[in-house]
């Protein structure tokens, strides 16, 4: 009865995994022969031709990774802290939080298009009804912003899961030490810094280590939001848009190839697993104490 | 809790209900622009529409392939699941219930999933499917749908399952119960609301996923509402009014089977992945 789960495992994810590795060291455009060729792709990619675009994108990914960190964490605890509070409608606030959660990137990018388009969209209406005519701008269509802007609304769409998380730990924690607490003279705030914050660590670094994974493999909402060119001029190119040219075909890259694509993949492969690993082992440990 | 004066109360309901309007503006608008005719679209973007009639909807809906899109994200959304679900659930069921040697092992090997993004294998099962020859069909994406399902279903029935005392197996199989008996009348009524929240999570990752049709899928009539979608953007840039109810059409199962399940989905989600 184990054995249909280990099987299609198997063939569709742990040996395509070993096998990426291996194609990394060939030439190989998809079809015809491959041609070995060592570890001249890794050189391609980290010191040759390829490594102002692959160090770009994976700048690119960092930055992905500590803006949407700050983006997620501190919105997603404050909000959950309120919910905590317990006021009513709680609930229904829970499943109304987690709705942007269940819906398509590609829909999310879309929609969030129209809200950001510089002439009429809702986001600069707003802005320069307010008499902040100063900070409008074309969102998606700068360099500068372009990048923040998707992935405020990757954390738009990821915060309800946030809060859930959250939420769930804060009101996991026992309440004797708020009443210990208070008895000692701790205010309110002094409860949710002193109490409340170091209980959450464990999560936190659990949901980072889940940011870190997801960070690095994004894709979808980049090419909702800016196609496979990731512009304006390659300003939101991740690695996930960059191995999408490479390995299939997308118009402007510099280079095609499989080989080279498995190369760019082994190499966020590199990135990931370390903190996979990490991840793996603190749940097997928390299932293990139960 | 934290004590609160009434004051600061209403800030903190003033706060989450901010972010409740910021949460369903998108959708909300979506959802209302879907009954209105294109003029009205750019003359009131924020009203509520003059007629609530569902003629724009059965438009979009024999417009194109949008049916056909339908259908197929129906189909490889339910058949993904129900495999999903068969397929952990035994697993997580043996790894529970039985040990025997490199059961931890096995175990560690299938949750590795959890921490591997499917797609970056996305080469080597893209030439899998090929060599197959299911390559353009929705088997080819039910199965992959169905692989990357095991690690995250694994991981939680698995927990879920070692939650529930070991007594029901012991009496049962001096009854003379069969394992196949013991897991199928015991263990997967008592595993209900587990297999919610796997259900809602892979519905979530199946109805959406834009990334393996876009591989796998060159045929029209094969592809899945976020694929089939991605045409209606570049192709009714004048029909707003249909795109807009293509969209809710789209996004209208999601929900529902969200909230639906959301009581059970919420408290393993939280519970069971997490904690």
């Amino acid at each position: 009865m184990l054995l249909p789960a280990v099987l299609l495992y198997t063939a569709f994810i742990a040996y395509p995994f070993a096998r990426s590795l291996l194609l990394s060291l060939y030439d190989w455009p998809g079809i015809g022969p491959k041609t070995f060729v060592g570890f001249e792709n890794y050189r391609n990619v980290l010191t040759g031709y390829m490594s102002r675009e692959f160090f770009r994108a994976l700048g690119h990914n960092a930055r992905f990774f500590v803006l949407s960190w700050l983006m997620s964490m501190i919105p997603g605890f404050l909000l959950a802290l309120a919910l905590s509070v317990g006021l009513r409608g709680t609930n229904i606030l829970k499943v109304v939080y987690f709705i942007p959660n269940t819906l398509s990137i590609v829909i999310v990018g879309f929609l969030w298009g129209l809200l950001l388009n510089p002439q009429w969209g809702i986001v600069n209406q707003t802005l320069r009804a307010i008499g902040l005519e100063s900070l409008t701008r074309p969102w998606l269509g700068s360099t500068e912003t372009a990048l923040p802007t998707i992935i405020a609304v990757t954390a738009w769409r990821g915060m309800g899961f946030y809060i859930l998380v959250f939420l769930a730990a804060i009101v996991g924690i026992n309440r004797n030490m708020f009443e210990a607490a208070r008895i000692d003279g701790a205010s309110e705030v002094q409860v949710v810094t002193r109490i409340i914050v170091p209980q959450l660590l464990p999560i936190v670094s659990t949901l980072t280590v889940l940011k870190v994974i997801w960070s690095f493999n994004v894709f979808d909402i980049v090419f909702a939001m800016t196609g496979a060119q990731a512009g304006p001029a390659g300003s939101t190119d991740v690695l996930g848009t960059l191995f999408y040219r490479i390995a299939f075909g997308g118009l402007g890259s510099s280079d095609v190839g499989m080989g080279l694509g498995a190369t760019v993949v082994t190499l966020i492969f590199v990135i990931v697993l370390p903190v996979s690993i990490f991840y793996v082992f603190i749940l097997e440990r928390r299932t293990e104490t139960r | 809790m934290l004590k609160l004066k009434v004051v600061q109360k209403s800030v903190v309901a003033l706060l989450l209900l901010l972010w409740a309007c910021i949460n369903l503006f998108p959708v909300g608008i979506m959802l209302v622009s879907g009954f209105k005719d294109t003029r009205e679209i750019f003359q009131n973007p924020f009203g509520l529409p003059q007629s609530w009639s569902l003629e724009n909807h059965l438009e979009a809906w024999t417009q194109a392939n949008f049916a056909g899109y339908f259908t197929n994200s129906v189909v490889v959304t339910v058949f993904s699941i129900v495999s999903i679900i068969f397929v952990s659930s035994m697993g997580a069921f043996v790894i529970a219930r039985f040990r025997f040697p490199g059961r931890r092992l096995i175990y560690l090997f299938l949750i590795s999933g959890l921490a591997l993004p499917v797609r970056l294998a996305i080469i080597p099962i893209f030439l899998i499917v090929r060599d197959l020859g299911i390559q353009d069909t929705l088997f080819s994406l039910v199965v992959v749908y169905t692989a990357g399902g095991i690690a995250f279903s694994m991981f939680l029935l698995t927990n879920f399952f070692r939650s529930i005392p070991g007594d029901f197996h012991d009496s049962a199989r001096i009854d003379g119960a069969g394992d196949f008996r013991i897991y199928r009348s015991i263990y997967l009524p008592l595993l209900r609301p587990a297999l919610a929240t796997v259900a809602v999570f892979n519905f979530i990752n199946v109805w959406n996923d834009f990334f393996f049709p876009l591989i796998f899928i060159n045929d029209e009539s094969k592809m899945t509402i976020p694929l089939g979608i991605q045409s209606f953007f570049g192709e009714y840039t004048v029909r707003w009014d249909l795109l807009f109810s293509a969209l809710s059409i789209s996004v209208i199962p999601m929900i529902l089977f969200f909230i639906l399940l959301s009581r059970q989905f919420i408290s393993g989600l939280t519970e069971g992945a997490i904690k």
